[in-house]
């Protein structure tokens, strides 16, 4: 059964061409009627689904619209046409870390992250030490998140985001965190959760980290989808474009 | 409320955080009322303190215009600069923006229930007593925060538009204060004055205050109905409004 389904996703930013966003300007412009609205289009007609326990990568040059797609998928950004569904609990793994903060320690960026997910702070709170300890940060956990440095921060984010089993996984680019060890750790976790039934929505220029998880693959082009299919292909078919 | 966690997690991190570094720390909340309105005291008081009507004393009255001034300046600030300042977790992970807003009205609000400490002591000392009304002083500050969410919402969208409008509504904040009774009774102005002033929605919040806490106003039901309706319209005319223009401002965050 289908846990994502993409109908006719179309994105569209209203770009003002203008310099600056002021409101002298624009009224300026209103007057003289030079203000010119330029349809930007990030998004085009995008239809795909995704299983359960699928691995989807979605493939393209900078600028073809994977963040847009991923933000949509997370429903941070509604499509301005066509509809986006997904059935269950996301862990948006857009950018790891987004809504740390500096001043707060470890313990409580935790419990932040997880609230913003969504997730019970009370299963939460409970969990902090062991997710503390996969991420290699126990000692850290109740100092300030500044005096981290940036492999811990990604790394107990990633713990965090993972620690529980969501139904949809966006992963931007963060399978490259930390050490190899890490790295190791972190893709076995991935596959423990796939196995689990999560579907997986992977954004990543790594080709090798691709062609190993990914069952299908999405090659989106100026916010088309160029091809879809089978990993092997598409990859072989965007490589040597 | 599947949110409501975030939400107290959220308020106690805006209550906190600001007096992390900070020697007494949250003590602050209640020495900052205290100095603010004592500075104005020492100026004003050769001034005005002659002019207050019956037995009412100069500090207290002051001391709540300052307390209710500073809910709604800093409350309206935090929460239309709560969506730009969060645009990196908003467009990361799905949360109702909302949210973010909210939680700056609520801390506002905190804020002024612990500030009603200080306020309490001010009446003391200047040998003024507490009214039994006193917790009507809960409903002013309820749609107070119902208020500035709703003006928070609005200009969290048009923070994000156009930059200009911070600097509008800082100038527009430091009007009001003028055309709010904080430091001076009505009666020293003239009648076209006085209705300028009652014009304000703040003052009828202020007057509802000031009457419940220490009888230190005079309130009709007009104050009443103008403190309720404010706060309805604003409150739905802001969720309205966010909720129309949030499709389209959240791809410029």
């Amino acid at each position: 059964m289908a846990i994502i389904e993409l109908k006719n996703v179309n994105v569209t930013y209203r770009v003002l061409m203008s310099k600056s966003g002021s409101l002298k300007e624009l009224f300026r412009d209103a007057i003289k009627g030079t203000a010119r609205v330029v349809d930007y289009v990030a998004l085009q007609d995008v239809s795909f689904t995704v299983d359960k326990g699928e691995v989807v990568a979605i493939l393209g040059r900078n600028g073809a619209g994977k963040s847009t797609l991923l933000k949509v998928l997370a429903g941070v950004l509604p499509p301005t046409k066509g509809s986006s569904k997904v059935d269950g609990k996301i862990a948006p793994m857009i950018e790891l870390g987004a809504g740390f903060h500096p001043e707060m320690t470890g313990a409580e960026n935790v419990l932040f992250y997880s609230a913003l997910m969504g997730r019970d702070v009370n299963r939460v709170k409970e969990r902090t030490p062991s997710i503390g300890e996969w991420a290699g940060v126990s000692d850290h956990m109740d100092f300030p998140l500044r005096t981290f440095s940036s492999g811990m921060i990604a790394r107990l984010a990633f713990a965090t985001a993972t620690d529980e089993q969501d139904d949809v996984l966006l992963v931007d680019e963060v399978l490259s965190v930390g050490d190899a060890d890490f790295q190791e750790k972190s893709k076995s976790r991935m596959r423990n959760l796939i196995e689990g039934g999560a579907a997986v929505i992977l954004v990543s220029h790594d080709m090798r980290a691709v062609l190993e998880l990914a069952t299908k693959a999405v090659w989106l082009e100026n916010g088309h989808v160029k091809m879809i299919g089978n990993p092997t292909e598409v990859v072989a078919a965007y490589e040597a474009n | 409320m599947k949110y409501a966690q975030l939400i107290r997690l959220l308020v106690g991190r805006e209550l906190t955080l600001r007096y992390k570094r900070s020697v007494i720390g949250i003590g602050w909340t209640l020495l900052n009322p205290m100095l603010t309105s004592f500075v104005l005291w020492v100026v004003f008081s050769f001034v005005f303190a002659a002019k207050l009507p019956g037995q009412q004393q100069f500090a207290p009255y002051l001391m709540a215009g300052i307390l209710l001034t500073t809910f709604f300046n800093q409350g309206v600030l935090a929460s239309a600069e709560s969506i730009a300042h969060n645009g990196g977790v908003l467009t990361k992970i799905y949360v109702p923006p909302q949210i973010f807003p909210l939680v700056a009205a609520v801390s506002g609000l905190i804020n002024f229930f612990i500030g009603l400490v200080p306020l309490a002591l001010v009446c003391f000392v200047s040998g003024q007593s507490l009214s039994w009304k006193l917790p009507l002083v809960a409903i002013v500050g309820f749609c107070l925060a119902l208020l500035v969410s709703g003006i928070g919402l609005v200009l969290s969208i048009l923070f994000i538009r156009f930059d200009d409008t911070r600097n509008i509504v800082n100038v527009f904040l430091m009007i009001l204060i003028y055309v709010t009774p904080v430091f001076y009774p009505l009666s020293i102005l003239g009648p076209k004055l006085q209705i300028v002033i009652q014009l304000n929605p703040l003052t009828s919040y202020l007057d509802i205050f000031r009457w419940a806490f220490s009888n230190n106003a005079v309130v009709t039901w007009v104050d009443w109905l103008f403190m309720f309706s404010t706060s309805i319209l604003s409150i739905v005319i802001g969720t309205q409004m966010f909720k129309k223009y949030w499709p389209r401002v959240v791809a410029m965050l």
